[in-house]
């Protein structure tokens, strides 16, 4: 038998360079005669440009050039588009560099190329720019009410789209006979992503060839082809190479297209000189989209046997200032056809403004969409079940979808191919011992400790997506992916792959399946993404698609050098191809093991195709393209446990259970890092983090003495469990798990704060529970002392 | 051209002398004087620890001090802690337990987690908890951390068992 | 937000008015400056230095009096600019004879743009407090110097 490797908790192999030092980031390449800028931005949220001095900046030795936005405008670099559209969208113009206005602050207005960083960064203070301030608003629903500043001229009132799903009629219906109905109103704090690894580009234009590289730090470095090449440069896509090297974390702030990529390229080709960019963490904060930003006011009914019967969601989206790559789609398809859960709605209705302020732009951030949607429903449960009198488990339980209701078709859009929801629950129970713990929080408040018990029987839609469902949605790109598997002479295996690893562990668990499909050794297997020079087209890693659908490519490419190399091995072995079988390693003619060639003869009988099939191609080498038939439906239980410092209003997160179905597991020492890595993000929303803009649109949460990082004594050592439910439409039956940490823990935090607040009549606090919040909210429910 | 000093350090053994300027921080003259790039830079506020290194066997963040203060030290970088076939205890714990995702606050994870082993052969959860505070790690949720450390402190106090056994 | 406070100066209100009114007293005492000078009546311009916490910048600016009322208050237009960022503020500055000296209230709200305000807008409350507290410990020691 040959080694297994799916399943293996593998030791990755991407680690020794990590390890050692040896990691590749963008800002740790150096190229000859490389050039460094510095970017000008606005300190106005809002502001006319009225003119432009770089003369004392141009007067600097080392000073190479001062780039402003007409100088792009000029030359015809477009705006940079959103890669998604819907009805009646108002998309405002996103210049790499502006040309006559800003619209928050962080806007570039001009760039310095200078010989140093040091030189760049001095220069780029001594550019003058004469603004004219105007009027800024922040907040979503300021934006819309009368009267508010206007962001864009385009877009009246600060709509960019209204979007609805669902059967707001039969919702209505529903609640004219409701039992009982509760209405909650949440605000879901903009989050800033926050990938540890700062955004940086390099720009290297040839002008042999006419041809640019880009190393950058990208999720998804064909995204960026596209758009730089077709929408926004120019440039033929073959001659516009982008490298996404390793990459510091992602979360989603990595999959868009940012102004500074633009700039570098540009700057390259005008100087004829390698330009590199890193963006200072400030920077960061005012240029890094960001995540989240909801208003939203919701409201459900049940019958009087506790079923639920319908969901009203109205949301208010703040969009900030422009629209990223994928900023219509995440308040929108990823989030309203959310709200169905595990749950069986007769009637689900969700609105949602897109609104325009002057802020950084809003986009996917971990979840995308799924964490707010989920936050809003599950807080709701968790009301409901409070103002029932039962249990928040047991009101779930009643309501989920049963195992043999599947395909099951939700009011808003999706159908659910698969899922089991009760097992994950239940182990979740056991696991946190949940009656037990119920009964000592009952001892415990009588003793004035107050500990919370909240929950999340989440539901993901993931594994994005089937190409003609978001073409027909909207999306300006495919969702398939592509795998080339190219085998040398010496059975050496590269792996080229569209998906991209930015902390994923791809190089380890994509190694693992293809060693399994090929029967050779792990090591033999190398996994290459992130360079679109090598690799066919992709579309890179978000939306939990590296498995289910990046993975499958490669499953596919695989099976297809399987049956060539059938093929070969019949031939060499003077059998039919239906009698070979791929056993221990080799291809072999079925109940005679001792007739059989191994992996290396096939390769190596493919390359010198000296004794070989007339009607085959030399070669051993296969691509696949791989579109998914559905979204994956991860899904599970999660529960959290909190304690109250009602003195202080402290609060520390003190148990963490999750159970998740995420499918077959390839590795679980990845699968389980995701997982802990996506609980402490949600959990850093819930309890810690904030963006906050002052009504002038100035972020004031902007480094991190203000915005409060998840650190190490914030999280507890998380207690995890697993159901396999494979997915019934991918061939390996793989769901994505890379979220379902975040879009969950959110929620069960927040209801554990929520049930622990119980005994001081809190039904609900707004996020991040902060000490200050959470003791005010206590002292406001306690009874006065009296005077006498 | 800007003004520049001379300096002289000891890094991970090799001494060498470069001219930065001196505004130059010790993290910029690692990464770029000696090519250096273990060592990371993830903000501009001292709080994020990746560019933790040892300067004279203190852990010390090397975005808080001018490379010309470094003058005549010993330094440690990522670099100088293991290779691939010796590595440090702590490279081969964070390894073992999956202590690392996207591996850019490894380097600083590691350098502070030595200094914390240094004088606490044996810590507990917590004090390991306390002890990384000053490093941020935005992939892991710290899980494995925690028990990459640990995993290398039980390796290091085996390791001294069968020194001392040896001796 | 409002910042506020007030100091005592052992001057009578006429003569702390005066040094106020006087920019080789303010560039004496003013923290950080690196020039003040008059630019029109009761107006100057100034280049200041100032860290709000990891924020450091020289600013430029102008400093314009307005509704001067002689040895009891005024109030003040401040407009900074800086590579870190703006830094705006509208203040006033009230005289009260106490004992025999003279109490300063003054209170002011800082509008704060760019970097100065992601980074330093939770410490300008405690940076002005201690920059009002060495203007007018330095104050005070005008008042004495011309005093003796
Ligand atoms: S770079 Fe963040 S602490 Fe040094
Ligand atoms: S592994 Fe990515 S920040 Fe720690």
């Amino acid at each position: 038998m040959t080694e297994k490797f799916f399943g293996k908790a593998v030791k990755r192999v991407e680690d020794p360079r990590f390890i050692t030092g040896a990691g590749n980031y963008t800002d740790d390449i150096v190229l000859h005669n490389m050039t460094y800028a510095a970017m000008v931005r606005s300190p106005y949220a809002h502001a006319k440009i009225n003119s432009i001095d770089a003369s004392a900046a141009l007067a600097l030795p080392g000073v190479l050039a001062v780039l402003t936005g007409k100088d792009l405008v000029a030359a015809g670099i477009n705006p940079i588009p959103p890669g998604w559209l819907l009805p009646d969208l108002k998309i405002s113009a996103h210049h790499a560099i502006q040309p006559d206005k800003v619209t928050h602050v962080g806007n570039i207005v001009a760039a310095v190329i200078a010989e140093t960083r040091a030189i760049a960064e001095d220069a780029a203070a001594l550019v003058d720019v004469d603004y004219e301030m105007l009027p800024a608003v922040a907040l979503g629903s300021t934006a819309l009410a009368e009267g508010a500043p206007q962001v864009h001229e385009l877009a009246p009132g600060n709509v960019a789209f209204k979007w609805e799903i669902g059967d707001s009629a039969a919702v209505d219906a529903e609640f004219a006979h409701a039992f009982k109905t509760v209405e909650v109103k949440l605000r879901n704090q903009r989050l800033v992503p926050n990938a540890i690894e700062p955004r940086s580009s390099l720009a290297d234009y040839k002008r042999a060839g006419d041809e640019y590289t880009l190393y950058t730090t990208s999720q998804n470095p064909h995204i960026h082809r596209v758009m730089l090449g077709a929408f926004i440069m120019g440039i033929p896509e073959h001659k516009l190479r982008i490298v996404s090297p390793d990459v510091g974390g992602g979360f989603g702030s990595k999959i868009f297209q940012y102004p500074e990529e633009v700039i570098v390229l540009f700057a390259s080709k005008k100087l004829n000189r390698p330009v590199k960019w890193t963006a200072t963490r400030s920077e960061s904060f005012v240029s890094d989209a960001q995540g989240r930003d909801h208003e939203t006011v919701a409201e459900m009914c049940v019958d009087a046997d506790h079923k639920v019967l319908a969901l009203r969601v109205k949301t208010i989206a703040n969009l900030g200032a422009y629209l990223t790559t994928f900023a219509p789609a995440v308040p929108t398809y990823l989030y309203g056809t959310l709200m169905n859960g595990t749950y069986k709605w007769k009637a689900i209705h969700c609105h949602v403004t897109g609104t325009y302020t002057n802020t950084v732009g809003v986009d996917a951030y971990r979840g995308a969409g799924r964490p707010e949607a989920t936050y809003v429903l599950e807080r709701i449960m968790s009301r409901m079940a409070l103002e029932l009198g039962v249990d928040p488990l047991e009101f779930r339980r009643k309501n989920f979808i049963q195992p043999d209701e599947f395909p099951y078709q939700t009011p808003v859009a999706l159908q659910y191919d698969s899922g089991n929801y009760e097992p994950a629950m239940d182990k979740a129970m056991a696991m946190l011992d949940y009656a037990g713990l119920r009964a000592k929080q009952a001892e415990g408040r009588k003793n004035g400790k107050y500990i919370g018990i909240g929950v999340s029987t989440y539901l993901e839609a993931c594994g994005l997506a089937p190409s003609a469902l978001v073409g027909s949605l909207g999306a300006q790109a495919g969702q398939w992916e592509s795998a080339l598997v190219r085998v040398s002479a010496t059975g050496k295996v590269e792996v080229l792959t569209g998906s991209h690893s930015h902390g994923q562990g791809h190089e380890t668990a994509f190694a693992q399946v293809v060693a399994d499909e090929l029967q050779i050794p792990m090591e033999d297997v190398s996994i290459v993404h992130g360079d679109t020079a090598r690799l066919p087209h992709g579309w890179g890693t978000y939306g939990s698609r590296s498995a289910p659908v990046g993975l499958s490519a490669i499953k596919m490419a695989s099976d297809k050098i399987n049956d060539k190399a059938k093929k070969i091995a019949a031939h060499l072995l003077e059998a039919s191809v239906d009698d070979i079988v791929h056993e221990d390693g080799k291809y072999q003619v079925k109940g005679v093991p001792e007739k059989s060639k191994s992996f290396f003869d096939i390769a190596l009988m493919a390359h010198l195709a000296h004794n070989y099939p007339a009607d085959l191609e030399p070669g051993l080498e296969a691509t696949h393209f791989y579109d998914p038939k559905n979204f994956v439906y991860p899904f599970g239980t999660h529960l959290a446990v909190v304690e109250v410092d009602a003195n202080t209003g402290h609060i520390q997160l003190i148990r963490y259970v999750c159970v998740d179905d995420c499918g077959p597991i390839i590795n679980p020492l990845i699968v389980e890092g995701q997982v802990h890595g996506g609980v402490a993000q949600g959990m850093g929303q819930a309890l810690l983090e904030n963006t906050v803009y002052d009504d002038n649109g100035q972020l004031t949460s902007g480094s991190y003495l203000e915005y409060t990082m998840p650190r190490a004594d914030n999280m507890v050592q998380l207690e995890i469990g697993h159901t396999v439910t494979p997915s019934p439409h991918n061939p390996l039956g793989v769901k994505g798990i890379g979220e379902a940490g975040t879009i969950s823990s959110t929620a069960a935090i927040a209801n554990a704060v929520i049930d622990a607040l119980e005994p001081f009549g809190v039904k609900h606090l707004d996020m991040p529970y902060t000490p200050e919040k959470v003791w005010r909210a206590i002292s406001a429910s306690l009874p006065q002392a009296a005077d006498d | 051209m800007a003004q520049v000093v001379a300096v002289t350090m000891t890094v991970n053994g090799v001494k060498s002398t470069h001219h930065p300027e001196p505004r130059t921080l010790l993290v910029h003259y690692l990464r770029e004087k000696l090519g250096l790039t273990g060592t990371h830079v993830g903000c501009d506020t001292s709080q994020c620890g990746s560019c933790t290194v040892h300067v004279d066997g203190m852990a010390i963040k090397s975005c808080t001090m001018f490379a010309v203060q470094a003058e005549g030290a010993n330094v440690t970088t990522i670099e100088g802690m293991g290779e691939i076939g010796h590595l440090h205890a702590l490279q081969t714990g964070f390894w073992e337990e999956h202590g690392l995702q996207c591996g850019f606050c490894t380097p600083g994870m590691i350098m502070s987690s030595a200094d914390l082993l240094s004088h606490n052969p044996n810590p507990s959860e917590s004090e390991i908890r306390h002890a990384l505070e000053g490093n941020f790690c935005r992939c892991t949720g710290y899980h494995n951390i925690v028990k990459a450390v640990q995993n290398a402190a039980h390796s290091m106090a085996q390791s001294a068992m069968a020194q001392a056994a040896d001796d | 937000m409002l910042l506020e406070g007030s100091h005592f100066i052992h001057s009578p209100p006429s003569r702390v008015f005066a040094l106020l009114n006087d920019p080789d007293v303010l560039s004496r005492c003013v923290p950080g400056v690196k020039s003040l000078v008059l630019d029109g009546t009761d107006s100057y311009k100034a280049q200041v230095e100032v860290a709000i916490g990891p924020v450091k910048g020289k600013f430029d600016g102008k400093i314009a009096i307005t509704e001067k009322v002689q040895d009891q208050s005024m109030t003040l237009k401040v407009e900074f600019k800086s590579p870190v960022g703006i830094a705006n503020a509208l203040g006033t500055l009230k005289l009260e004879p106490e004992n025999d000296g003279t109490t300063v209230h003054w209170a002011g709200e800082p509008q704060l743009m760019g970097m100065i305000a992601s980074v330093g807008a939770r410490l300008i409350g405690g940076v002005a407090k201690v920059q009002a507290d060495l203007f007018f410990s330095k104050l005070e020691l005008e008042a004495q110097k011309v005093e003796s």
